[in-house]
């Protein structure tokens, strides 16, 4: 179900960016007026590049996960590499590139310099969008989830992004030759077929080399990282628990990532509250607003409250197998859930720069947050949890994630709105923000009935998860 | 004592387990046996109310399982990974369990103490966490978690996978130990007739999720199971 409904949102992105290049002439024309179109999308070439480095960061696949159960095989170790490198080679992101310059190519380079131009302009495109997929598969396993590889990337980042903004020097200037070259000549078309070539044999060789577990293996925590918050310890056995989460947190891949992007979506406010689009000049509140409120001082409990008990599929049985081990288990995931909301506030407070009318907005949706959609989001993430596999990346990592969890998205978008709506349009704005908070008062007078709903539905469904869990169903 | 009346546990068409009636007195040690798929840890697992029986019920202690969580205080139990939190170290783990069921640090001392020939210096203080373990030593936590907290009855399936042969001995000598001088009552399972005979004082034979031994005699248990197992 989830990977049908995957395969369609990536046919839907390609679809997308074919469309994209098949007007990609039109659209330079409109930006560039006067200009030499070519030249013109020649000297952008490389940011498109340095982007294409982010995203294959963030989601390219290592192909050698599968390695150990190949390694034993009867095959050599050469031809494992070649087989399992030319399969991570077959993947949609190697046609992004294509999809995006062949319709130019053709439209555009083809009448003004022929066929021959068109195919060593766009081949030398595609080439070098190859060769990033080589290198970003050695790159990757080299500085694999450590530190070191992230502030490469943000180096790279802030390069490319800050150089020609505040005009250090020109990156375009380093490739816009190439590529002006690559339509006269078959030169750069020759070279980077080599480049191509050479890249891949770097990447097999580095494999090669290292295709022992113990080198390959995806984490190895050789120091145990992640302490007890003494905070929390206050609040007794669901305290405690509490920090045995904060412990699974720190310790596992994909709930790491899930804590940084939390951090992240922090900033998810400038987007918004800087657009002129939003502001209005009567002081009211564009009713946006709302929804970034939500987001900022809710986004930890929205995502890793979507997959609330998956997290601890791993060890189920150990809480029902304590006396009240499961209440104190979602109590604790209480606790840390509206820890994490307070700082997220607190982290969000400077925003009142923007206009004091945000503060409020703040205000009134992390009461709503803590008070109201903590419990939404937990009863819905109830429905049917999946086991899944915590030390595997989070991005475009669908483990756990089934309909429930696609689905909760609509109500928790809605709900706010609903109450915010109708006293924002009968009323005003404020009136609006003062019934989000006065509802988030009211959940947070009821905490102990509304959460006690959502440890007794935990109860009901103990076997059908317990078993699930062990992948028995 | 432990009672189970008429248990039976269904899945659509199947019957995977049909004990009509079995009881085990408090302090004694009780092997359970018989070839995979018998049904030996889906009993456990419904005796510990993990899964849902079909019909029936289990009482231990005059508590029935599904009806209410008191029995838990005094049981513990040990029958898979899941029971574990694996990605503390085990010194976390002990800690956490400690302060779950509210004993002095002390206490906690002198419960692993116990431990410590079993865990041959390869368990505590070890910066590793408890997933990175090898299978034996992965064991020997959940088993020395199960048995934290002064429980009457204890739960241990397949304790001696995975274990070398001198954890193997040690681990026997625990168990009596243990049930001699705390009077707590065992439930094992085994594939282990040479170690289960010798520990239990009563065997019995699960066979398609039916009782079809149950012997209480030394000198007869190992030949009958000998006969039975060799077919």
């Amino acid at each position: 179900m989830t990977n049908i409904f995957l395969g369609f949102i990536i046919l839907l992105l390609l679809s997308y960016l074919l469309l994209a290049g098949l007007f990609l002439g039109r659209i330079i024309e409109n930006f560039a007026e006067g200009q030499d179109p070519i030249a013109f999308l020649n000297s952008f070439l490389i940011f498109y590049f340095l982007t294409e480095f982010l995203y294959r960061y963030f989601i390219q696949n290592l192909p050698v996960v599968d390695l150990e159960s190949l390694l034993h095989l009867p095959v050599g170790k050469r031809k494992i590499m070649h087989l399992l490198l030319i399969r991570s080679f077959i993947s949609p992101l190697n046609i992004i590139a294509l999809l995006i310059f062949l319709p130019f190519s053709i439209q555009s380079i083809a009448p003004e310099f022929g066929s021959m131009g068109a195919l060593g302009w766009i081949g030398s495109l595609v080439l070098t969008s190859w060769i990033l997929h080589w290198f970003m598969l050695w790159f990757k396993q080299r500085f694999e989830d450590s530190t070191l590889g992230l502030i490469i990337v943000m180096a790279v980042l802030v390069l490319g992004g800050g150089s020609t903004y505040l005009g250090w020097y020109n990156l375009d200037e380093l490739t816009q030759p190439i590529f002006d070259l690559a339509v006269n000549s078959i030169l750069p078309l020759a070279v980077l077929s080599l480049v191509f070539v050479g890249s891949y044999w770097l990447c097999f060789r580095y494999h090669v080399d290292n295709a022992y577990l113990e080198d390959l293996s995806s984490d190895n925590d050789s120091q145990v990282r992640g302490q007890s918050i003494g905070f929390l310890s206050r609040f007794g056995l669901a305290g405690e628990l509490a920090n045995v989460e904060w412990k699974l947190i720190v310790r596992h891949k994909k709930s790491r990532t899930y804590l940084m992007l939390s951090a992240f979506f922090l900033l998810y406010g400038l987007i918004f509250y800087t657009n002129p689009a939003y502001a209005s000049e009567d002081g009211g509140i564009s009713f946006i607003f709302v929804f970034v409120g939500v987001f900022i001082t809710g986004i930890f409990m929205i995502q890793y409250g979507q997959l609330f008990l998956s997290w601890n599929s791993g060890s189920f049985d150990f809480y029902l197998n304590r006396k009240d081990g499961v209440e104190q288990l979602v109590r604790g995931k209480y606790l840390l859930f509206i820890s994490i909301s307070v700082i997220c506030f607190l982290a969000s407070v400077p925003y009142v720069y923007f206009g004091w009318q945000i503060l409020l907005v703040h205000i009134a949706t992390f009461l709503f947050n803590i008070g109201v959609l903590i419990h939404v989001i937990i009863y819905l993430a109830l429905w049917k949890p999946k086991p899944m596999d915590l030390n595997k990346g989070a991005m475009f990592n669908y483990e756990g994630v089934g309909a429930a969890q696609w689905l909760m998205v609509i109500p928790m978008m809605i709900l706010p709105y609903v109450i915010y709506l109708p006293f924002a349009l009968l009323i005003n704005d404020f009136a609006g923000l003062a019934a989000l908070a006065i509802f988030g008062l009211f959940g947070i007078l009821f905490y102990k009935k509304l959460s006690a709903l959502n440890i007794r539905r935990v109860y009901q469904n103990k076997y059908e998860i317990s078993s699930s869990f062990r992948q028995e169903l | 004592m432990i009672t189970v009346t008429n248990l039976k546990k269904q899945y659509k068409e199947a019957v995977v387990l049909d004990v009509e009636s079995l009881e085990i007195p408090k302090g004694e040690c009780f092997g359970l046996v018989g070839n995979n798929g018998a049904g030996k840890t889906t009993l456990f697992r419904i005796m510990l109310d993990l899964v849902r029986p079909t019909s029936g019920e289990v009482s231990l202690e005059g508590h029935v399982v599904n009806q209410g969580e008191e029995w838990k205080k005094f049981t513990g139990a040990y029958l898979d990974e899941h029971m574990l939190l694996s990605y503390l170290t085990p010194d976390e783990y002990f800690e956490t369990l400690r302060k779950i069921h509210g004993l002095s640090e002390a206490d906690l001392q002198v419960h692993l103490e116990k431990f410590a020939e079993l865990f041959n210096d390869e368990v505590r203080g070890k910066k590793k966490y408890i997933r990175d373990l090898s299978k034996g030593n992965l064991k020997k936590v959940g088993i020395a978690a199960a048995l934290l907290g002064n429980p009457e009855v204890v739960f241990l399936d397949e304790p001696f996978e995975n274990l070398d042969p001198s954890s193997q001995i040690r681990l026997k000598k625990l168990i009596s130990k243990e049930k001699d001088e705390f009077k707590r009552t065992f439930l094992i399972s085994s594939h282990d007739l040479n170690h289960v005979t010798e520990i239990c004082d009563r065997i019995v034979l699960l066979e398609k999720g039916k009782i079809i031994r149950d012997l209480s005699e030394k000198s007869e248990m190992m030949r009958e199971l000998e006969a039975y197992f060799v077919g």
